[in-house]
């Protein structure tokens, strides 16, 4: 069998999201724009995986920085550090940390969706020849990364993997660290592609212990119309996701 | 139909010094049986850094081995990565035409690109170009095999006038294969004369679509070697037993295990967005196949697991769609212990080979070996 994460989770319980409930209603956020860096990252990383989840082979890992021109908590940027692996079968990417722009966002974020999200100065900036992207908390830069050189691709070359958060969820009458699958959809309208740099990252930040960044593989900017939806997945943390999926909902509109 | 074995040698954790030995014995006796029971070809394949799923970066040197214990069967790489990091050209040449005088005239040469993001970011290679490197690669390797002399200025590599030796055994060469796996594939193998050396599993219907394009285009190709290999491989696995339920369930363990594994490969589309790799390819299939609603269905068609019978019918079906060369996985892991691989074999070429034994020339015949 494939490895399995070993992440402690007792150890990160006190700092997870605690969310108010699985009935999260979606939200509908047309018109994002969306940088995605992908990193090769240490092996070590297998640490900050849950039981759960298998490591990706190589280990890599995704920023990703996402502004929402319109959303129920008005507009907001979010960026998000995400450990890639496996889910059983399925490819999924663990928000390790997130940082959003507004204290509002970073609430309805933890409390919905179980995003670690944390307050602080999110910034995206176009120029001709890069995009880049600068993360502040409490006046020190814990991320400044960047899409260099962007060209066009066809937006059906991109695919988005689906994120699963950690956070103490409510279920069956307790609330208990629990994987919480986010599986929001895109609609394409625009994509570049180009090279990723990243010439800050602050692991402690992101809650991302041995993390650090490795081999670039790529970067994308899209131009998209998502959601962030209702739940359907949620999964035991210590037991493989074949045998410790829960589907709590049929369908993402019910 | 002819049958043959495919190999990814996918060896389980914990890794120790004897269990990656074990699995090659255990391939190899595999191979040395089959030769006996009349089977047709061997192909390995070619991975890199693929963890457990498979530990065949040098299929050269088993398929030699085989070649060397073994009369009649052919030996196939399925495939060899045309991309300028993994391979040069003119070793690959030269291993190819030593394998073939070693092995009498019994060599198929698979040609492809790689898949995963694991393999190509491991040699630092560039996934938008490997489709046009594997396309410079399938049309200079029949002339280096078969030209006195040989220079070329491409690309993506060159080299001055000089002698490529040894020549290849068989005359005019080898019969050259496309690996196949993403649809629209299998027209490029037909525009330049290649067999289409399909690595998907099942669905009858999308493949007899796929076939049928196939011999319709490879009627009004430019071969890229001295003949047209019109020929249509497809995998599958296997596992037969007296009893059909056992023999089921058996089976459709280790075709979820194969599948789960491949699961967990980073494909290139996963990782690096491509125009090189729009199609999804053959992982996201074999996740579903692992894991999706439809697993059971969609997965069980025409797989050879089960009893003779079930078995012979499924592989009937692929004749019937037009499929020339079934190449069997036998196991996955080791989760079938090798005295029941070996068992299935022998069940298989007793009962149900016999039904499809006739006069059609095998690829090498064609080949003019």
């Amino acid at each position: 069998m494939p490895t399995f994460g070993t992440l402690e989770v007792a150890g990160v319980v006190d700092r997870l999201a605690t969310m108010r409930d699985l009935d999260t209603e979606a939200w509908t956020l047309p018109g994002a724009e969306i940088l995605q860096l992908a990193f090769e990252v240490p092996r070590a990383t297998g640490s900050l995986l849950p039981p759960a989840m298998h490591p990706a082979i190589p280990p890599y890992a995704t920023i990703w920085v996402t502004r929402y021109p319109e959303s129920p908590v008005g507009p907001f940027t979010v960026a998000q550090l995400r450990l890639m692996g496996r889910a059983g079968a399925h490819p999924r990417g663990l928000v390790l940390g997130a940082v959003a722009s507004t204290a509002e966002a970073a609430s309805a974020l933890r409390e919905r969706w179980g995003l670690p999200a944390v307050p602080g100065q999110v910034t995206l900036t176009r120029r001709h020849d890069r995009i880049t992207a600068i993360v502040t908390r409490d006046g020190v830069t814990v991320l400044d990364c960047g899409l260099i050189d962007p060209e066009p691709i066809s937006p059906t070359d991109v695919q988005y993997i689906h994120s699963v958060t950690l956070a103490r969820a409510p279920l069956d009458g307790t609330t208990a660290p629990r994987l919480i699958q986010v599986d929001s959809r895109y609609t394409l309208r625009k994509a570049d592609r180009g090279r990723p740099r990243a010439s800050a990252l602050d692991a402690s930040a992101w809650n991302a212990g041995p993390l650090c960044l490795l081999n670039p593989i790529a970067a994308t900017v899209t131009s998209s119309d998502t959601d962030l939806p209702r739940i359907r997945f949620v999964m035991d943390v210590a037991v493989p996701v074949v045998r410790g999926t829960r589907r709590i909902r049929e369908s993402r509109e019910e | 139909m002819k049958f043959g074995l495919f190999y990814e040698i996918s060896v389980p954790r914990p890794w120790t010094r004897e269990s990656e030995r074990t699995v090659y014995q255990n391939a190899l006796e595999q191979v040395r049986l089959a030769d006996e029971l009349g089977f047709d070809q061997v192909w390995a394949v070619e991975h890199h850094f693929l963890e457990e799923y498979s530990h065949c970066p040098a299929p050269e040197l088993f398929l030699t081995a085989c070649a060397m214990i073994t009369k009649k069967i052919r030996v196939g790489h399925g495939i060899i990565i045309c991309v300028p990091e993994f391979n040069h050209p003119i070793k690959i040449a030269e291993r190819t035409a030593v394998l073939d005088i070693l092995s009498g005239g019994r060599l198929e040469v698979g040609t492809g690109r790689s898949a995963t993001w694991t393999e190509l970011g491991g040699f630092r290679a560039n996934p938008d170009t490997t489709k046009k490197s594997w396309d410079e690669f399938v049309r200079c390797l029949p002339r280096m095999w078969t030209e006195e002399t040989f220079a070329y200025d491409g690309e993506f590599w060159s080299m001055p006038e000089r002698t490529i030796v040894p020549k290849v055994y068989q005359r005019p060469h080898p019969p050259l294969w496309v690996a196949v796996t993403s649809p629209g594939t299998e027209l490029d193998a037909a525009d330049r004369g290649l067999g289409s050396l399909g690595l998907t599993f099942g669905q009858f219907a999308e493949q007899e679509k796929r076939i049928a394009e196939y011999r319709r285009r490879i009627r009004h190709c430019e071969p890229v070697g001295q003949f047209v290999n019109d020929q249509v491989s497809t995998v599958n696995f296997l596992y037969c037993h007296e009893d059909d339920a056992t023999g089921r369930a058996t089976g459709r363990r280790m075709a979820d295990t194969f599948n789960y594994l491949a699961a967990q490969l980073i494909s290139a589309r996963e990782a690096f967005p491509s125009r090189s790799y729009q199609s999804l390819g053959l992982l996201p299939q074999l996740r579903r196949q692992a894991t999706g609603p439809d697993a059971s269905e969609q997965a069980g068609e025409g797989l050879a697991l089960g009893g003779p019978q079930r078995v012979l019918s499924a592989l009937k079906r692929w004749e019937a769609v037009g499929v020339d060369r079934v190449n069997f996985l036998m196991n996955a892991m080791e989760v079938i212990p090798q005295a029941d691989v070996l068992a299935s074999l022998r069940l298989f070429a007793k009962e149900v080979m016999p039904a499809f034994a006739d006069d059609k020339p095998a690829g090498g015949a064609v080949a003019g070996a």
